[in-house]
């Protein structure tokens, strides 16, 4: 009995940082789902009235701006995502299971492209995207949004390859397996949980990305950060403008429950760094 | 894991080059062109370094400078230890996993554009609760207290990353190492110093990497919550990027951000560098790592 008091007490002690850190988390996030239940109308000339309501949620779905903008969103982090984990998957099955000349430095190559502000590329990105009359659409953002997806998600991917031992690939080659087929057939099954989490990370990183996503939506195809910023006016209902970003953070939510096994499978650069 | 040498691997790696090439070198080589060209009614004039120069020479810029590196250094120094502190508190198994994965990732999916408006809400409120029990706080006019603002946005926006990076090489930890540490007698703090720490060494290395590039280029919180007041007191490198954009003067801002990318890549060269040297002095690390593998 006394050893399990005991043991209690250490439990509490130890997951002491995790709780003050979650309510400290929770804190500006309380205000943010509570005003999303209030109509306030700022700016108006009778003192703002405050009521609970529903009606923020049922008026986004009113209105057809924000609900095409869910939409535009969706898509272009499903085709970034699309884009994304091929390319990534080859390239980290490459530093994965062979050293080449110059391997590192291409790896924290890769890494320096990350490094690139999006303030600095929106001007060169904006004329080439607009040359190849691909401003207004998904595609345009998906493709903007490789530049930082595809480096990360290399390296998160080649750290999930370098768990998987060598003589997978070798057996599967024996076994007269083609590239391809070894690919398709063995090493995705294999990877699904790398994939999860590199796709988590895409997605978070694409998902609330704002400067490329409003130079490269100038007239149609604005995704939800940009729906948001058009809700801002002289009389501007945050109410509605809270709502949107509370419901702007639930498939993120749903997406880490889901990978959130895989999150704990190995992330190591011990491989290639 | 041995890897074999062969150099056709590089195949591998062009799709990836390709797509990079396409959004992000081609358009750094014109900032790069543009930088060294004025325009003068649609007519492109070649001026040389003359806008590298225009801007390295003011003191502006290098107090700009100054402030970034001071706010990159303040984010590493608290979001590091605190992210790692939290993932080792966090529970490794059961239900309360998800709970925990979930209710810390949500900083993370908070859009961008957003975070400041949010945060402005919620420092109104804090600013009256304060002054109840007789504190000022007044992030708007105190440069000091809108420094506070900033810094606790940034760590309430991005801690999460550095322990769910964290948090994700700890579990790969077998237990049998901890169990060897506890015959052994091994106390916490060498747990952590020589079990714990050199696994963690690499996701390490990638957390202070992506909050040091992305500190020390913020741009849209700070901007959206004062707007790099009181008096420039916030004034950061991307916020003075942002301004020259904004304004349209694109043959500066081409000239800055090159300053700004060849600053970065010199300092995570460095970082790089400096936990690598670590890494071959850490007899231990490497050993426990070798055995893992």
């Amino acid at each position: 009995m006394k050893s399990k008091s005991s043991y209690l007490k250490h439990l509490h002690f130890r997951w002491l940082p995790t709780t003050f850190y979650i309510t400290f988390l929770f804190l500006p996030l309380i205000s943010l789902v509570y005003l999303s239940f209030l109509t306030i109308l700022t700016g108006a000339p009778t003192p703002p009235v405050r009521q609970f309501t529903w009606s923020n949620y049922i008026h986004i779905f009113q209105n057809p701006a924000l609900t095409a903008s869910i939409i535009n969103s969706v898509t272009y982090v499903i085709i970034n995502i699309l884009i994304t984990i091929p390319v990534a998957l080859i390239a980290a099955y490459a530093f994965s299971r062979y050293s080449f000349v110059g391997d590192k430095h291409l790896f924290f190559g890769f890494l320096t492209l990350r490094m690139t502000p999006p303030v600095v590329m929106v001007y060169p990105v904006y004329l080439i995207f607009s040359a190849l009359d691909l401003v207004n659409t998904p595609l345009a953002i998906a493709l903007a949004h490789c530049l930082f997806n595809v480096p990360i998600s290399i390296w998160v991917l080649e750290s999930f390859i370098s768990a998987i031992p060598k003589e997978l690939d070798e057996t599967a080659f024996i076994d007269g397996y083609s590239f391809f087929r070894f690919f398709t057939r063995k090493l995705i099954p294999l990877m699904a949980p790398g994939i999860a989490v590199a796709s988590f990370f895409c997605f978070m990183f694409s998902w609330v990305e704002v400067v490329f996503a409003r130079i490269l939506t100038v007239t149609a195809g604005k995704p939800i950060t940009m729906a948001i910023s058009a809700l801002f006016s002289y009389r501007t209902d945050i109410g509605l403008v809270m709502a949107m970003t509370v419901l702007s953070i639930v498939p993120g939510a749903l997406m880490i429950y889901f990978v959130r096994n895989h999150m704990a499978k190995g992330f190591t650069i011990n491989q290639v760094n | 894991m041995v890897k074999s040498t062969n150099n056709r691997a590089w195949f591998f790696e062009i799709p990836a080059l390709l797509l990079l090439g396409f959004v992000a070198v081609i358009p750094l080589i014109m900032v790069v062109n543009r930088s060294l060209h004025d325009v003068f009614f649609q007519k492109s004039i070649w001026v040389g370094f003359e806008f590298y120069e225009n801007i390295l020479s003011t003191s502006r810029f290098w107090q700009t400078f100054g402030r970034s590196l001071l706010y990159s250094a303040i984010i590493l120094i608290i979001e590091i230890p605190l992210g790692i502190a939290i993932a080792l508190s966090m529970p490794k198994k059961g239900a309360l996993v998800a709970v925990c994965l979930v209710s810390m990732s949500l900083p993370l999916l908070v859009p961008w554009n957003m975070i400041a408006i949010i945060w402005s809400v919620f420092l109104d409120i804090l600013e009256k609760l304060l002054s109840t029990i007789g504190l000022d706080f007044d992030w708007k006019l105190n440069a000091f207290h809108t420094w506070v603002a900033i810094v606790l946005m940034d760590v309430w926006h991005w801690t999460s990353l550095v322990v769910f990076l964290c948090y994700s090489s700890l579990t790969t930890i077998p237990a049998a190492f901890y169990h060897t540490a506890a015959i052994d007698g091994a106390s916490r703090w060498n747990v952590f110093r020589y079990i714990e720490l050199p696994k963690m060494r690499g996701v390490l290395l990638m957390a202070i990497l992506l909050r040091f590039m992305d500190s020390f280029m913020v741009y849209i919180e700070p901007y959206m919550l004062n707007a790099g007041g009181p008096r420039r007191s916030t004034m950061f490198l991307g916020i003075e990027l942002g301004e020259d954009v904004l304004s349209f003067n694109y043959s500066p801002a081409a000239a800055r951000s090159i300053i700004y990318f060849i600053i970065i890549v010199i300092v995570s060269w460095i970082f790089k560098t400096a936990l690598d040297i670590h890494k071959s002095d850490n007899k231990y690390g490497k050993k426990t790592t070798d055995a893992n593998e």
